[in-house]
């Protein structure tokens, strides 16, 4: 159980929803609710700008796919034992 | 990258890169044979080969004391680091993130060769090592708010058997009461 509430897309302001739709786009899926990891990165918008910005630069295509960069995060994240 | 195959691979992949590392980044100098025996020399040649270098990496002279065991910690690696479903130049892309997460000196640099002996550029290089980054800041915030998943169910299920086995069967449902 997360330890802060996590706001739903609505309790956002105007221009953050708008990020929202930006990253349902960058996943190709239609989630009910933005993913938990985007409405916290949501709550510091100048920090989250900055983190998502480096990361989308970090994970667009380039001399490694898409597909290979996800697979390094997952296993980043798994040897962090990240269960998220 | 559909399907189970990939996955078990980066998996298996994690886990010997991890205990070649271990073993590396050990006070274990003085395990390392003087004059090792002529099979583990042989494999010696072997992993030479592989990586196309004159030394052999420090975790595999660490073990040498014991080539049986040797051989098979290095066919071990060998399968898990050859081209398969993952090709070798991101299959050290994985361990490169492996090494720099856990902080291990030997794999970080020697991984890092690697990908560069295999034709990552500088680009390549901080590609991966922004992935790295990147994923471990965030998987630290989801820990520290204990984020549940909610991504885990855009992939499908891979329905194929395990390699060389069957399919399962297919599940009858009991019949309904009328």
């Amino acid at each position: 159980m997360p330890t802060v509430r996590l706001r739903d897309a609505g309790e956002y302001p105007e221009p953050i929803q708008k990020l929202f739709e930006v990253a349902k786009a960058w996943f190709k899926y239609d989630f009910a609710q933005p993913p938990a990891m985007s409405r916290v990165m949501a709550w510091d918008p100048e920090l989250g700008a900055f983190h998502g910005r480096a990361m989308k630069r970090a994970m667009t295509p380039g001399e490694f796919s898409r597909a290979e960069k996800e697979m390094v995060a997952a296993v980043v994240s798994g040897v962090n034992a990240c269960a998220y | 990258m559909a399907g189970d195959a990939p996955w078990y691979e980066a998996a298996l992949l994690v886990g010997v890169t991890n205990a070649l590392n271990v073993v590396a980044d050990s006070p274990l100098e003085s395990l390392e044979p003087p004059s090792p025996s002529a099979e583990a020399q042989t494999v010696f040649a072997d992993i030479r080969a592989f990586y196309d270098r004159a030394d052999v990496p420090v975790p595999f002279r660490r073990v040498a004391s014991d080539p049986g065991y040797l051989t098979d910690l290095w066919g071990a690696t060998r399968r898990v680091f050859a081209d398969n479903t993952l090709t070798r130049r991101h299959k050290e892309a994985l361990a490169f993130a492996v090494s720099v997460t856990t902080r291990s000196s030997f794999g970080t640099a020697f991984r890092l060769a690697e990908m560069r002996r295999l034709g990552v550029g500088e680009r390549g290089v901080m590609e991966v090592l922004g992935v790295t980054q990147m994923f471990s800041s965030y998987t630290k915030i989801a820990d520290t708010l204990q984020l549940e998943p909610d991504m885990d169910h855009i992939a499908a299920a891979d329905p194929s058997p395990a390699p060389g086995g069957t399919p399962p069967a297919p599940r009858t449902r009991p019949p309904e009461a009328p």
